[in-house]
């Protein structure tokens, strides 16, 4: 490993920082200012990607304030960024996006006319700004400084649409992210900060197979060790959504599309994935995570990520059951982003290096597959104004090109051979197999979640092919009320509860509960018909999900006539339709040629270098307490 | 480094005199304007600026001389320090003293146009600027009482000149709860020197260890606490404070809330470590846990009584309960970092809110607004304004790089040593409860569009703010905005994102007062 001083790191942080003021500064005239965002988000791939055979090769290119001006930011910590292969990953990942994001921004917000632009695409600069400070970020007080950046300059965006609904979005997203980085992520650094210092000179720096010193410190103070590890993982679990702090994501999404798309697909929950990998692979190293005993009551010890990883699995469940749920397209595609995001959580918690290849690796598979959904739901939302899955029966025909990378993307979520989520999540499933024992539960939910991803994700494909408007199915699932409706399916042979006649009770139902009646079977009678546009409540069509645009719901849906039929090439303007098809093409590439795609490379780069071995090869076929004692070794 | 040295071997002597003269001149040439006003109308803010120039430039000549060579001490008249007045620059005081000149200066560019004008306002302002820095200087105990009256003195005048009968209610308010103060403080210094026979700092420090009526030394630890935890602001003692703040006239706001409570603090940290020493502190029972539960109970108390405060002022008001909260506690934690961090806070703070209560004078001139909900469309309307109002209150919840940072860092970071668990849950929770109060603001000025609805507050007396409130319709008269008010509040919010890299600088400074104290 060599480490070269380099200005680059900070150029790549740094160039997206300057086109925030250019944006600002060229506020009248737009066409020069989106000029800006393009040339930004190229030159900030340019930079990225010329470090990439450099580290790929073992250079580190490292910037630091203490070594460039001289400048100490806190007393024994230095404000550094280092183009490390941990880094690379996600600096390429968020800077090549953010190409196409820039171009599709540009013809979402003019397809909508909306207001506030320039403010827009300011924060939106700002905020890959920051993502790649996190990236490059070379140790935590550095990571936390850009992590509350990022939760500031994505503040604006989230709250774009200036209403009541935005603005409850935006505090709610500023209380969760600040909360995270504020409270837990600050508390966690000045810990290891501590610990450090009892041992030596204290510092924050990341190495990469987990810090020498805190190892040391944690055989002395296990208790604050793990009290630091689980208060970092709860501040970067925030920005992961994992669960329970992941209901900032669903609200978020009032936001403009490509803000959905690239921060909360990409960039910012990334970044929260991305720290959680800092934290086990660099902070702690999955060495001392696994040897740290947390005695648990009933069970005796266990690796810190034992718990972590519970967590991730219960999230990923969760969130794809509550994913069918969700009739508004954003909000389903936010629920399984939270489910998606605690695959990566998984896999890295597994510590098997084959496992966590999977989870550095699903970081850039899942954002190409869920870039493509969210600027399909744009593209659907700028078109035609429809927001519910409820409502695209039949779109296939008006959005062809759309709706056929929609299915592109939903297969890759649900890890399909020959599209990226497939390479992934196998790699994830061969850690889990080969670490064994307890882990075949991690397994189990990994295969599950395959299933819940298409029965959340098909139906949207489904409804949009192979129905239409005038004739589709009811959705049972969307339309009645959690748990079911109390009562009986029969009606009838209705009895009254106190088992009294049931003629009377019959009546006696119909007065008292004349709300529930409009779930209730009898109105539909059979699955196999339209349901009327009644307020159905649930989940379904509800005033609850009403997304900030006011006329979304309004006009949403197929025009009077039904859809018209339109080719793909006329369906949405170039600025549009193009991300899409070239985001959907990277999904596939990387599904289909993984090892020439550079991520997969860069995954493995990282965990050779984490477990300290030459070539990953001599990881093949180890069992993760083997493969733990290579570290040691 | 050599050509500062050798410039300053050509001040040599000059330099030893600063400590007085940065004293001396305010307080006498706060005379100026009222004299001069027998002849000429309009003097104050000449004689004030001229005076405010020569004190910046001093305390920044005095600071390189500290930084470089170590503590200046001065006796004056020449008496030694037994019997003697001393004045002692050392690296904590000098840091405040930087703080005071600069800030004071920096008002001056929003009174010359934004007001209150007249020569006695001038009189006040530089009575109170030397008071402040005789707090900051003096190294004898009773010397202190002396120049915190004369402070408080000018506080109080410069509050009641605002319009209107709250002003006068709350300046007298501040004057009865302050003197009470003021007082305690002194019956602490009397039990002192009872048990000691001094009142020089230097030689309490050494009395006190061997004072045989312990007793007596711990009572005027208590004294002097609770005269402080007054002065500063602590809740419960706190009630004076927001009236004194939402009352005085908007440019006293700045120099009243940056610089007061600021010196107070800061001579409740003198007392505490210097006179009373560390060993003091760690080995009377309960001492620690007093100081730092009264600093942490301010934290929460403060911040949620700015969170249900509707008027822009208060709130900010309440905020300082809270931030002085947090340097109280940090006081109370007695380790080298904390203390560090409490420095660093007293400084940052002053700078932060010096910048926001400059802007909310600056919005209430320009843009008519006072309450929360009449900052909306803010951003829309003035920019600049609103910007940097914004920059600072995010720097003031401790985002990093500003400098709200740095000082949580080092206290919180004191905290984890200490191993004060409850403290550091506090501290780190602070983030979040100034999140509160600061996020309603931003909001409002951001993404709340202005409605004429919102504008306009008929029911409130129009007087009572300051006179200006006579037009919230038309929303205020952006016309009557000098630059110089727009440049203190732009430079007071750059000032504090500077200083957010300032952290390892700020801590190598302050390192040779802090190993002599904990050694």
């Amino acid at each position: 490993m060599v480490t070269v001083e380099s200005v680059r790191p900070l150029a790549a942080v740094l160039v997206s920082a300057i086109a925030v003021v250019l944006i600002v500064a060229s506020y009248r005239r737009p066409n020069v200012r989106e000029g800006w965002s393009v040339l930004a988000a190229v030159s900030k791939f340019a930079i990225v990607a010329s470090m990439l055979p450099g580290v790929l090769s073992g250079t580190v290119y490292e910037w630091s304030l203490a070594d460039s001006l001289g400048v100490e930011f806190l007393a024994g910590v230095d404000f550094a960024l280092r183009a490390d292969p941990l880094g690379m990953l996600f600096a390429t990942l968020a800077s090549f996006l953010w190409i196409f994001t820039s171009f599709y921004a540009a013809g979402y917000m003019r397809g909508l006319d909306e207001h506030s632009q320039t403010r827009f695409f300011a924060a939106f600069a700002a905020s890959l700004s920051t993502a790649v400070g996190i990236a490059f970020a070379a140790n935590l007080v550095t990571i936390f400084v850009f992590y509350e950046l990022l939760s500031l300059v994505t503040y604006p965006l989230v709250a774009h649409n200036e209403d009541h609904e935005a603005r409850v979005a935006g505090r709610k997203y500023l209380t969760y992210t600040f909360f995270g980085g504020g409270v837990f992520l600050l508390a966690g650094t000045v810990m290891i900060y501590w610990l450090t210092s009892t041992v030596g000179t204290a510092t924050t720096a990341f190495e990469a197979g987990g810090m020498e010193l805190l190892a040391e410190a944690a055989v002395a103070e296990p208790g604050y060790a793990q009290a630091a590890f689980f208060l970092l993982i709860a501040g970067f679990g925030v920005k992961a959504a994992v669960m329970p702090l992941h209901s900032w994501l669903a609200d978020a999404m009032v936001a403009p599309t490509p803000v959905s798309g690239l921060l909360h697909a990409v960039a910012v929950v990334k970044s929260g994935a991305f720290g959680v990998a800092r934290v086990i692979l660099e902070v702690y190293g999955p060495g001392l995570i696994h040897d740290l005993p947390l005695s648990v009551p009933g069970i005796g010890e266990v690796g810190l990520n034992v718990p972590v990883a519970i967590v991730a699995a219960f999230t990923l469940t969760a969130a794809s059951i509550i994913a069918m749920r969700k009739d508004h397209l954003k909000r389903r595609l936010a629920f399984s982003t939270t489910a998606q995001l605690s695959y990566i959580v998984l896999g890295l918690s597994m510590l098997h290096p084959y496992a966590v290849v999977g989870a550095l690796f699903h970081i850039p598979a899942h954002a190409f597959a869920k870039l493509t959904l969210f600027f399909c739901a744009g593209a659907i939302h700028v078109e035609t104004h429809t927001d519910y899955v409820s409502e695209m029966a039949g779109i296939g025909k008006r959005m062809p090109l759309t709706m056929s990378a929609f299915a592109i993307g939903a297969a890759g979520m649900a890890g399909m051979p020959l599209i990226a989520g497939f390479v992934s999540k196998f790699y994830m499933l061969l850690g889990a197999g080969y670490v064994g024992g307890e882990y075949w539960l991690f397994a189990g939910t990994l295969l599950l979640s395959g299933v819940l991803n298409i029965a959340y994700l098909w139906p949207v494909v489904y409804t949009a092919f192979f129905e239409s408007e005038d004739h589709h199915d009811a959705k049972p699932v969307l339309e009645f009320s959690r748990g079911g409706v109390f009562e009986s399916y029969f009606a009838e042979d209705r009895v009254a509860t106190d088992g009294g006649e049931a003629e009377d009770a019959a009546e006696a139902t119909e007065t008292e509960t004349e709300d529930d009646y409009e779930y209730a079977v009898d109105e539909y009678p059979s699955d196999h018909t339209v349901p009327e546009e009644t307020d159905t409540g649930g989940e379904r069509v509800g005033t609850v999900d009403h997304h900030g645009d006011h006329e979304d719901h309004l006009t949403g849906g197929p025009p009077a006539g039904g859809w018209e039929r339109r080719s793909p090439f006329a369906e949405s303007t170039w600025l549009m339709i193009a991300p899409i098809a070239v985001i959907a093409t990277g999904a596939v590439v990387l599904g289909i040629v993984p090892d020439t795609a550079v991520f997969l490379e860069v995954a493995t780069t990282v965990v050779e270098g984490v477990f300290g071995v030459e070539s990953f090869g001599e990881l093949q076929g180890l069992s993760l307490s083997e493969a733990l004692e290579v570290i040691a070794e | 480094m050599s050509s500062v040295g050798s410039l300053l071997d050509a001040l040599g002597g000059f330099v030893d005199l600063l400590p007085v003269l940065l004293i001396v001149t305010p307080i006498l040439m706060a005379a100026a304007p009222v004299a001069l006003g027998l002849r000429f109308d309009r003097t104050g803010w000449t004689v004030a600026a001229i005076t405010a120039v020569g004190l910046v430039s001093g305390a920044l000549a005095l600071a390189a001389e500290v930084y470089t060579r170590g503590a200046v001490i001065h006796n004056l008249g020449g008496y030694p320090r037994t019997y003697g007045i001393e004045l002692v620059a050392d690296e904590f005081s000098t840091a405040i003293i930087v703080l005071v000149a600069t800030i004071s200066a920096g008002v001056l560019a929003y009174t010359r146009r934004g007001g209150p004008r007249g020569n006695t306002f001038y009189s006040a302002y530089l009575l109170l600027t030397g008071g402040l820095l005789g707090i900051s200087l003096t190294g004898d105990v009773f010397n202190l009482f002396v120049f915190l009256e004369i402070s408080s003195l000018a506080t109080y005048a410069l509050i009641a000149s605002g319009d209107g009968p709250e002003s006068a209610v709350a300046a007298l308010k501040y004057l009865i709860l302050g003197t009470i103060g003021a007082s305690i403080y002194l019956t602490g210094v009397a039990f002192l020197f009872m048990a000691t026979g001094t009142l020089n700092m230097a030689e309490l420090a050494l009395a006190i260890p061997g004072a045989e009526a312990q007793v007596l030394v711990r009572a005027a630890f208590a004294f002097i606490f609770v005269g402080f935890a007054l002065k500063v602001a602590q809740w419960p003692l706190h009630t004076w404070q927001p009236s004194a703040y939402q009352h005085a006239p908007d440019g006293v706001t700045p120099l009243v809330a940056a610089l007061v409570s600021t010196a107070s603090a800061y001579a409740l940290g003198r007392v505490m470590y210097t006179v009373f020493g560390p060993d003091f502190l760690t080995s009377t029972p309960y001492l620690t846990e007093i100081v730092v539960t009264v600093g942490t109970v301010s934290i929460l108390a403060g911040s949620t009584l700015a969170v249900i405060q509707r008027d822009v002022k208060r709130m900010l008001a309440f905020s300082s309960v809270s931030q002085f909260g947090l340097i109280v506690a940090a006081y109370g934690l007695v380790n080298e970092t904390a203390f560090v961090g409490a420095t660093i806070h007293l400084v940052g703070h002053g700078l932060m809110k010096a910048g926001l209560f400059a802007a909310v004078g600056l919005v209430s001139v320009s843009y008519g607004a006072r309450t929360v909900d009449e900052y909306a469309g803010l951003a829309t309307n003035r920019p600049v304004a609103a910007g940097a109002t914004a920059a600072l209150l995010i720097a003031l919840v401790g985002v990093p790089p500003a400098v709200g940072f740095v000082g949580k860092w080092y206290i919180g970071l004191g905290a984890v040593r200490a191993e004060q668990w409850p403290v550091a849950v506090v501290i780190f929770l602070s983030t979040m409860l100034t999140l509160a109060y600061t996020a309603r603001l931003l909001e409002k000025m951001y993404f709340t569009p202005a409605s004429p609805l919102e504008a306009a507050h008929p029911s409130e007396p129009v007087a009572a703010d300051g006179g200006d409130g006579a037009a919230p319709l038309d929303r205020g008269v952006p016309g009557a905005v000098s630059v110089g008010m727009v440049a203190l509040v732009v430079v007071a919010a750059v000032g504090a994102i500077a200083l957010g890299f300032a952290g390892g600088a700020f801590f190598e400074l302050l390192d040779p007062f802090v190993s002599e104290v904990f050694n």
